[in-house]
């Protein structure tokens, strides 16, 4: 058991290496601009005195390295300085929103994941019939349009011609959670198609793979019934598959949420990263970039840890 | 229950018992089982929903038809040897192969084949389709038809620019790695790491937060963010043929680096960097038209396929569809490129299981 907590341990540590790296990405992204932030946000036509006084209230006279500090270290604890535009604490209004981002992902998680991994192996049983090329241009046609084609199309057959759902989905605090629901169900199902067809087809690939291996062969030949194969032989040794699989889609799901929000109008973080990109917001669009990149890294890292502990191989080493 | 319906259930069961006659398993399958969703979506939605499965039948079928006769028509065309390729790919990739010729011309003879100019208002905003407007006017009153033909040209000409930015400076990277090696190999490794572990669409919106959104700038922010899958796969593929002999002896023989790509390397590792273009070129497609979606991509009055659904969406509440088409015109094209790499990607690894 030693070699495999070394291997997480050694993992774990490369994934803050790069989290670390990123947040100077992130950081010093801003320091490329032309002239100052202070110049930036108060246009050409700012008096000097009126600049002087923003890099007075920003900090900036600092070096670099200094304040980059200090950002970091508000960043771990969630405090992101004060948004440039409406002056108020960057967290405050983040929260709520993060909140009802993970909120929208888990949703689509929920529904996607039984679905896409069920398909998935039934399409890999079935491979190369009739269903499975049907399942295939279907999921490549989903994956190849852009989330707003699927949204809007949901909406003008689901919403608009039928009814059943709302259009927009904006919450209201007191709603109950089936009216939560049934107002975020459009969003939810745009992601969920989308994630479906990836994950159906990273599933199908990662099973035709195994049944190839020489055991299943061998289990096949020596009289094993199909069901049996595949529920002795080539699922314990599919875990770590379908776990990266299931992973590397959750973090899909995350950039995928920016383009949904837009579409349905829903108050998560993705829509308020695409407000400040327009109204250039610096510390808002530092805070949703670097909690954007660290969920994608965190779950790259799961997976990766997830498939190092479902190795039978690394569990019970010779 | 009336004729239409009766109508719909006979030509289904008949074709299924035919398609049974004759031992065609995979037909019959297809059409029964086709059967049994109409009996509950006919349950559930009525007629419409019938209808529905009725013209999409009848559009996968017209593409098929297409596809089978591009695809009949390129064999003919074409000398031997890329005919008898052409001959054996699957209809999906002639329908691929026939949609991006279409988007070609219309991107490559914009100015002749549209009727109006981009920028050119001619009627009032939302008018309906009539004589001269094909699919009616936009938000401001321009035909939407002359701005659809027009997006193929801006549109796919960006996202193409920045594919090839992206390719080249990959591949470029990837080559030197491979054949250089050490410290330079392993900086570039832990680079294309990094930028990798960013999703692509968040980084693109923090740089284009700072440098502003201009055509230059967003050629170069696209290419720079996709081209480390270009050098991943170039590194990879080049890795595996920097160790053979044949490299070997040129070395031995005095051939410098520069030979050594363009003479040995490359072209033992065209086949999968041609499907890795193809792919690329529709992450590429699909984040630019991501951008123009959210207003910060090509700027107006250029028509462009994805702030020309922005600009439309409000007639989705009307239960108009014009705002779906531009949508649909990216979707297509993405498909059938994904159609054609598929079949170039079966046809180079030997994925035939």
């Amino acid at each position: 058991m030693g070699d495999v907590y070394r291997i997480i341990a050694k993992r774990l540590g490369l994934g803050l290496v790069t989290l670390f790296v990123i947040s100077i990405i992130i950081f010093g992204a801003v320091e490329l601009l032309p002239g100052d932030i202070a110049q930036a946000v108060l246009g050409q036509g700012a008096t000097e005195e009126n600049v002087k006084a923003m890099r007075e209230q920003l900090g900036l006279d600092r070096p670099a390295p200094v304040r980059y500090l200090e950002w970091l270290k508000g960043a771990v604890v969630f405090d992101f300085g004060s948004s440039l535009v409406s002056q108020t604490p960057v967290a405050e209004t983040i929260g709520p929103r993060l909140y009802n981002t993970l909120f929208l992902a888990l949703y689509a998680a929920v529904i996607a994941v039984p679905v896409a991994i069920i398909l998935g192996v039934l399409v890999a049983l079935f491979r190369n019939s009739v269903f499975d090329r049907v399942a295939n241009v279907v999921a490549l046609t989903s994956i190849s349009s852009p989330e707003f084609f699927l949204g809007y199309i949901l909406i003008l057959y689901l919403a608009v011609i039928t009814g059943y759902f709302p259009a927009i989905a904006k919450l209201q605090p007191d709603m109950s959670l089936a009216d939560k629901l049934h107002r975020t169900f459009l969003p939810a199902l745009t992601m969920v198609l989308v994630v479906v067809a990836h994950m159906m087809r990273m599933t199908r690939a990662a099973i035709i793979n195994l049944l190839a291996s020489p055991y299943i062969e061998m289990a096949r030949l020596k009289g094993v019934p199909p069901w049996k194969v595949i529920v002795k032989h080539a699922l314990p040794n599919s875990w770590a598959p379908i776990i990266n699989v299931v992973a590397l889609n959750l973090a899909y799901l995350i950039t995928g949420v920016v383009l949904v929000e837009v579409v349905f109008v829903y108050p998560g973080i993705g829509q308020m990263l695409v407000d400040s990109v327009t109204k250039r917001d610096f510390p808002v669009v530092q805070a949703c970039c670097l909690i954007f990149a660290a969920t994608f890294i965190l779950l790259n890292l799961a997976a990766d840890v997830g498939a190092i502990l479902t190795n039978p191989r690394l569990r019970h080493p010779k | 229950m009336n004729y239409f319906v009766i109508g719909y259930y006979a030509m289904l069961i008949g074709a299924s018992c035919l398609a049974a006659h004759f031992q065609k398993r995979e037909v019959f399958l297809l059409l029964f089982s086709l059967t049994l969703a109409s009996f509950v979506m006919g349950i559930v939605g009525g007629e419409p929903a019938l209808w529905t499965v009725t013209v999409a039948a009848g559009l996968i079928a017209l593409a098929a038809g297409t596809a089978f006769a591009f695809r009949e028509f390129l064999a003919i065309v074409l000398p031997r040897e890329a005919g008898k390729a052409i001959r054996t790919a699957p209809l999906t990739a002639g329908f691929g192969l026939f949609v991006i010729g279409t988007y070609a011309i219309a991107g490559i003879f914009a100015p002749i084949i549209a009727p109006y100019g981009e920028a050119e208002v001619i009627s009032d905003s939302f008018a309906a389709a009539d004589e001269n407007m094909l699919l009616g006017a936009d938000q401001l009153g321009r035909d939407m038809f002359s701005r659809l033909v027009y997006g193929a040209r801006n549109t796919v000409g960006l996202a193409l620019t920045a594919t090839l930015l992206a390719f080249f400076l990959g591949a470029a990277g990837g080559l030197i790695a491979a054949t250089k090696g050490g410290w330079f190999d392993q900086f570039m490794g832990r680079f294309a790491d990094v930028i990798m572990s960013i999703p692509s669409l968040i980084f693109a919106l923090l740089m284009l937060s700072i440098f502003g959104t201009n055509l230059v700038t967003l050629v170069l922010v696209v290419a720079v963010i996709y081209s480390p899958r270009v050098f991943r796969l170039t590194r990879a593929v080049a890795g595996n043929i920097v160790v053979m002999d044949y490299i070997e002896a040129a070395r031995l023989r005095g051939e410098g680096t520069w030979y050594l790509i363009r003479k040995e390397i490359l072209p033992n590792s065209m086949a999968p960097l041609i499907a890795e273009f193809g792919l690329e070129f529709c992450f590429v497609f699909l984040l630019v038209a991501g951008l123009s979606f959210l207003g910060l991509g090509i700027q107006p009055p250029t028509a462009d396929w994805g702030s020309m659904v922005r600009e439309n969406a409000t007639l989705i509440s009307f239960g108009e569809i014009t705002p779906l088409i531009p949508a649909a015109a990216i979707a297509l094209l993405t498909v059938a490129v994904n159609f054609v790499v598929d079949w170039m990607l079966w046809r180079s690894t030997g994925l035939k299981e």
